[in-house]
C-alpha cells in the first residue's frame, strides 16, 4: 500500500471526523452524504515506468456544513504534513452561494507518482476501505473512478435501501449478508438472506504502562457484535458448522482501522486464534487464515481464522457449506468531557500503530465479552434449531391425529369434503398435502431470526422491513451503543461509567487508575505518538519499499491483514509538532 | 322401603324435615328451571359429528392458507364467572375466549395435543369403550408432559363442544366413599346397597348410568377427609342417626362424587350437610366446591352445585362455644390469611352473611383446627354428641 491509498485513507479519515464532529454526535444521526473519489493516472514525467497519479476528492452535496473551508485546509495539512504530493484545495471559500446553509461543496487533490502495479493495488486498498465504511455508514455513498491513460474505470459504493441494525452512536451495521460471504449454490433456500448480530457487553481497554505519551481523558470501550453469516433459516435443521471466522476492525467513529502492521501476516495479539474465543469449546480447531483475495467485492475481513479438522489436517476437509462467524469489534472513545476532534485523530493512531498491545493488555475483558457474544449468536441458533424440531414434532401429531379421524370416519361426506378441499385424490395424497400445507403455513412463524424473511405471504409481526434499519434487539448488551439521543448519550457515559468504575475495580492491579490517566490531554494541535509508535512505523516504512509484491502473490494477499502506518509519521521526516 | 329400624327417634328430625320443607318450598319458588348452557349429555353420534366438523373447519383454513384455531373459552377467568344463587358459579354466555393457535411457537404443541385426544376421543366413542384421564396420559405421558395437561385439555374440549365428559368417553377415577341408607343399580346391572357396616361403597364411576336409587335418607352428611368419615363408620355413625347418608371424597372431591352428590339432591331433595375442618383452605373451599362449584368446572356447573348445601361444621364458633383448648388449635399462616381473604371476596360470600361471620371469626382470632380436634372431649364426641346435637337443634348454616 503506497502513497495513494495511505492519503485517501488518512484524507478520508479526517473528512469523516471532521464531519462526524460537525454533527451533534450526542444525537447519533447517521452520516449522511456523497464523496467522490478520483485517480487519473498519465504517464510521469519524472519516473520511468511511474504514472503521475492525480487524485480528487471532492463533496457532492451539503456534507461539510459550516465547516470553514481554509481552517479545514490547515488542520489537515498539520496532519498531513509531509505528504509528498501537493495538497491543493480547488475550492475557495465564498466562492458558493452562501445562502445554502449547510451546503458546501469542496474538492481537493494531491498528486503523488507511482508504479502502475502501485497504483493497481492501491486501488483495490481504497475499494475495500470504503466498502467497510459504508458497511457502517449506510447512508454515505462514494464514487470512486480511477482513469489510467484515458481508460476509465467507475465504481460506486453505497448501500442505500438496504437493511441495517442500527448500533447507535451514529452507525448502523449493514447486514445483507451478501457483503461479507458469497452465498453458496444450495444455501439461498435454506439460508436468511441477513445476519443477525448479537450484541456484546462492552468492555474497556487498558493502554499498557509503557505506552507513555498517549493521555487520554477518556476510554477506550470495546463493544464486540458477533453474527453467523449466512444465517441458517429456521426451517432448516441443520446447523451448520463454523468454518470460518472474518474479525473487522472499526475505531472511533465507525472508522475502518487500518493497522501500522498490515505487512506482517497477523499480529502478535491475532495470530494466536485462541486470544479472542476458546475454540475448543465448540470443538473447534482454527488457524489464521492467509488465502485472502483483494480482487473481491466482500467486505474483507482484517483477521480471517479457518477451522481445520481436529486432527489437524489441512485438506480443509471441514464443510465448506459451513457457516463463517463475522465478529465486528467496535472500539470507541468515551469521555466526560466533549470530545474533539484531534483527540479523536489521536486515539485513532494510537489505535492503528498499538490495537494488538492494547488487546494484550486487556485480554482476559476482551476475551470474556467476545466469548460471552459468541456464545449468545451460537445459544441462538440452537434455540431456534430446537424450536423447530418441536414444531416438527407438533405438526406430525396434528397431521397424524386429523388423518386418525379422517381415516376412520365413516361418514362418507365427511371424507368426500376433506379430500376434496385439499383437493387430494386419496387419503395418501391428502396426508402429503396435509402435511405439506402445514409446515408451508407454520414455517414462516418459527424463522427466529428471520421474522425479516418476506418469503411467506402471511401476516407477520415484522420486526424489520427490507428497506428499514432496526435498533439492536432488546435481548443484546448495549449499555454504550443503543442510545442515539442527546440526554442518552449522558446517561450513557454515567452508565457506562458505572460499568468502568466497575471494571476498574476488577482490574486496578493492572489498570492505571482514573486518575492517572484522565487528566492528561493529548497536544491540542497534532497527533501525538509515541516514540516507539514513531520507531515501528518507521522501520515498517522502510520495510514497505523493497517489499513490495505483486497481486496474487502471498504477501499480497494478506495485506487486509497488515497494520498500515501512520500517514503523517510516513511522510515527514521529522519529528511530530 | 323395610330398613332395619334403627337411629334416634322420629321427633330427632323435627327440625330436619322442618328443614327440608323450606328448601322444597324454595325450590318451587325457584321454578326449578332446566340448566341453561353449560355441558350437556350427547349422544355418540353428536360427539362424532362435532369432532368431523373441527377437522372439516381445520381444513378448510388450511386451503384458505389460514393458520388454522382452536377458539376456546377461557374457563378459569373470574370475568366469564357469574354467581347465581341457584346454581352457583357458572360461566356467563358470552365469555372471553382464547386462540389456540397453530402457527405460533408458544401454542403449536397444545394445538396439536388437542388433536391428539380428539382423536383418541373419537376412537373411544366409535368404540363405545371408555378410558379415564390417567389412561389418556399414559397412551403417550412424553409426549404429554404431566397429568395436568391433559386434564385441563380435555376440559377444554368438554367445554368447546358444549358436551360432558361422560360423553367424551372420558371417565374420572372415583376416590370418593358413600356409606347409609342407599342403593341403586350400576349401568352394568349391578345392584349396590350402601347400608352402613364396617367398610364403606366407592362411589361407582358412572354417575349418569346408575338407576334405581332408593333411600329414606333424613339428610346426606359430605365428611371431608376420609379419616373423619372412617373415624364415623367405626362409631357406627349411620346406624346410630339412621337413615342417613355418608359421602366422602377424600378431600378436593372428584367429579364423580360431586356428581353423585349432585344426584342425590337432585333425585330426593335430601338436606346435604358438610362436615369439614375449620380451615380456609382445605375444609371451607372444598365445602365451597361442593356448594357452588369451582371456577375450573364452571362451565359443567349446572350438574355439579348443590347450593342448598349447609355448613354443619365444625364452625369456628363452635371452637370457642365448646372451649376447645388452645393447644389443639393451629395457628393461620400467611397462606391461610390470604386464602380466607380471598374466599371472602368471593361474590357467594355476600349472600351468606352466617358464613361471613364465621370466616370472620376465624380471621380475627387467627385460628384453625381440625375436626380431630374435638376428641379432646371425648373421642367419639364428635358421633356421640356434636353431629347428633348439631342435627337435632339445627346447628348448620
Amino acid at each position: 500500500m503506497e502513497g495513494t491509498a495511505v492519503a485517501v485513507f488518512e484524507i478520508l479519515r479526517f473528512l469523516l471526523i471532521h464531519w462526524k464532529c460537525d454533527i451533534d454526535v450526542s444525537k447519533g444521526a447517521l452520516l449522511e452524504g456523497q464523496l467522490e473519489i478520483s485517480i487519473e493516472g498519465l504517464h510521469s514525467k519524472h519516473q520511468a515506468n511511474a504514472l503521475h497519479c492525480v487524485t480528487t476528492i471532492a463533496s457532492a452535496g451539503s456534507l461539510f456544513g459550516g465547516m470553514v473551508l481554509k481552517k479545514f485546509l490547515k488542520e489537515i495539512q498539520s496532519i498531513l504534513p509531509g505528504i509528498s504530493a501537493k495538497l491543493t484545495w480547488t475550492s475557495e471559500e465564498g466562492s458558493y452561494p452562501q445562502d445554502m446553509t449547510g451546503v458546501t461543496p469542496f474538492q481537493m487533490n494531491f498528486e503523488v507518482d507511482e508504479k502502475p502495479r502501485t497504483l493497481m493495488t492501491d486501488c483495490l486498498f481504497i475499494k475495500h476501505f470504503l466498502r467497510k465504511i459504508i458497511m457502517v455508514h449506510p447512508k454515505v455513498r462514494f464514487n470512486f473512478s480511477v482513469k489510467v491513460n484515458g481508460i476509465l474505470s467507475t465504481e460506486i459504493f453505497e448501500v442505500e435501501n438496504e437493511p441495517t441494525l442500527n448500533l447507535g452512536n451514529g452507525i448502523a451495521l449493514v447486514v445483507d449478508s451478501q457483503h461479507y460471504v458469497r452465498p453458496n449454490f444450495g444455501t439461498i433456500e435454506s439460508h436468511c438472506s441477513r445476519i443477525h448480530p448479537v450484541l456484546g457487553h462492552p468492555v474497556i481497554l487498558f493502554i499498557p504502562e509503557d505506552m507513555d505519551g498517549m493521555d487520554l481523558l477518556g476510554e477506550l470501550i470495546l463493544t464486540p457484535a458477533a453474527a453467523l453469516c449466512p444465517s441458517p433459516k429456521v426451517s432448516s435443521n441443520q446447523l451448520n458448522r463454523i468454518y470460518s471466522v472474518s474479525i473487522f476492525l472499526y475505531g472511533p467513529l465507525g472508522l475502518p482501522l487500518i493497522l501500522s502492521t498490515w505487512e506482517q501476516p497477523m499480529t502478535t495479539f491475532f495470530k494466536d486464534t485462541s486470544s479472542l474465543i476458546d475454540w475448543k469449546k465448540y470443538h473447534l480447531c482454527m488457524v489464521p487464515n492467509l488465502d485472502l483475495n483483494l480482487d473481491r467485492d466482500l467486505v474483507l475481513p482484517d483477521v480471517s481464522y479457518r477451522a481445520e479438522s481436529s486432527e489437524g489436517d489441512q485438506s480443509h476437509n471441514m464443510d465448506p457449506q459451513g457457516q463463517t462467524l463475522l465478529l465486528f469489534l467496535f472500539v470507541d472513545f468515551h469521555s466526560a468531557f466533549p470530545v474533539q476532534q484531534m483527540e479523536i485523530w489521536g486515539v485513532y493512531t494510537l489505535l492503528t500503530t498499538h490495537l494488538s498491545a492494547i488487546l494484550v493488555e486487556s485480554h482476559s475483558v476482551v476475551q470474556g465479552s467476545i466469548q460471552f457474544t459468541v456464545d449468545q449468536v451460537l445459544e441462538q441458533h440452537h434455540q431456534a434449531a430446537k424450536a423447530q424440531q418441536k414444531l416438527q414434532a407438533s405438526l406430525s401429531v396434528a397431521v397424524n391425529s386429523i388423518m386418525s379421524i379422517l381415516t376412520g370416519s365413516t361418514r362418507s361426506s365427511f371424507r368426500k369434503m376433506c379430500l376434496q378441499t385439499l383437493q387430494a385424490a386419496d387419503t395418501q395424497e391428502f396426508g402429503t398435502k396435509l402435511h405439506k400445507v402445514f409446515r408451508e403455513i407454520t414455517q414462516h412463524q418459527f424463522l427466529h431470526h428471520c421474522s425479516c424473511e418476506m418469503k411467506q405471504q402471511l401476516t407477520l409481526e415484522k420486526k424489520d422491513s427490507a428497506q428499514g434499519t432496526e435498533d439492536v434487539p432488546d435481548n443484546s448488551s448495549r449499555e454504550l451503543l443503543a442510545d442515539t439521543n442527546g440526554q442518552a448519550e449522558n446517561k450513557r457515559l454515567k452508565r457506562g461509567s458505572l460499568r468502568m468504575e466497575e471494571m476498574r475495580a476488577l482490574h486496578s492491579a493492572r489498570a492505571p487508575s482514573p486518575s492517572e490517566a484522565a487528566p492528561r490531554r493529548p497536544e491540542a494541535t497534532a497527533a501525538p505518538l509515541t516514540p516507539s509508535g514513531r520507531a515501528a512505523f518507521k522501520a515498517h516504512g522502510r520495510a514497505l519499499a523493497p517489499g513490495r509484491v505483486s497481486l496474487g502473490s502471498r504477501l499480497e494477499d494478506v495485506l487486509w491483514l497488515q497494520e498500515v502506518s501512520n500517514l503523517s509519521e510516513w511522510l515527514s521526516p521529522s519529528p511530530g509538532p | 322401603m323395610a330398613f332395619a329400624p334403627m337411629g334416634p327417634e322420629a321427633s330427632f328430625f323435627e327440625v330436619l324435615d322442618r328443614h327440608r320443607e323450606s328448601l322444597l318450598a324454595a325450590l318451587r319458588r325457584g321454578g326449578q328451571e332446566p340448566p341453561s348452557g353449560g355441558s350437556r349429555v350427547a349422544s355418540s353420534s353428536e360427539v362424532l359429528v362435532s369432532i368431523e366438523n373441527i377437522i372439516q373447519d381445520i381444513i378448510t383454513s388450511l386451503a384458505r392458507n389460514e393458520a388454522p384455531a382452536f377458539t376456546i373459552d377461557n374457563r378459569s377467568s373470574w370475568e366469564n364467572i357469574k354467581f347465581e344463587d341457584s346454581v352457583g358459579l357458572q360461566m356467563v354466555s358470552h365469555c372471553t375466549t382464547r386462540k389456540i393457535k397453530s402457527d405460533s411457537p408458544k401454542s403449536v404443541k397444545k394445538f396439536a395435543l388437542i388433536l391428539k385426544i380428539l382423536s383418541m376421543i373419537y376412537k373411544l366413542v366409535q368404540s363405545n369403550t371408555y378410558a379415564t384421564k390417567r389412561d389418556i396420559y399414559y397412551t403417550d405421558s412424553q409426549l404429554f408432559g404431566n397429568q395436568t395437561v391433559v386434564d385441563n385439555i380435555i376440559n377444554d374440549i368438554s367445554c368447546m363442544l358444549k358436551v360432558s365428559r361422560r360423553s367424551l368417553h372420558i371417565l374420572s377415577t372415583s376416590k370418593g366413599l358413600i356409606a347409609g341408607n342407599l342403593r341403586y343399580i350400576e349401568e352394568d346391572g349391578t345392584k349396590v346397597n350402601c347400608t352402613c357396616g364396617a367398610t364403606a361403597v366407592a362411589v361407582p364411576s358412572n354417575i349418569q348410568g346408575i338407576r334405581n336409587l332408593v333411600t329414606d335418607a333424613k339428610f346426606v352428611l359430605i365428611v371431608e377427609k376420609d379419616a373423619t368419615f372412617q373415624r364415623l363408620l367405626d362409631d357406627n355413625f349411620c346406624n346410630k342417626l339412621s337413615p342417613c347418608i355418608m359421602i366422602t371424597g377424600k378431600g378436593v372431591p372428584d367429579l364423580n362424587t360431586r356428581l353423585l352428590v349432585k344426584k342425590l339432591w337432585d333425585t330426593f331433595h335430601v338436606p346435604v350437610f358438610t362436615l369439614v375442618d375449620a380451615d380456609p383452605h382445605a375444609g371451607i373451599e372444598i365445602m365451597c366446591i361442593y356448594k357452588y362449584g369451582s371456577m375450573s368446572m364452571s362451565f359443567e356447573a349446572h350438574h355439579l352445585t348443590v347450593p342448598a348445601i349447609r355448613w354443619l361444621g365444625l364452625l369456628p364458633s363452635d371452637l370457642k362455644r365448646l372451649n376447645v383448648p388452645k393447644d389443639s388449635l393451629i395457628p393461620l399462616t400467611n397462606r391461610d390469611q390470604m386464602k380466607l381473604d380471598s374466599i371472602l371476596r368471593r361474590p357467594y360470600v355476600t349472600c351468606q352473611p352466617f358464613w361471613r361471620k364465621e370466616m370472620e371469626i376465624m380471621a380475627d382470632s387467627k385460628m384453625k383446627a381440625e375436626i380431630q380436634a374435638l376428641t379432646f372431649l371425648s373421642s367419639d364426641y364428635l358421633s356421640r354428641v356434636y353431629l347428633p346435637n348439631k342435627l337435632k337443634f339445627g346447628g348448620w348454616i
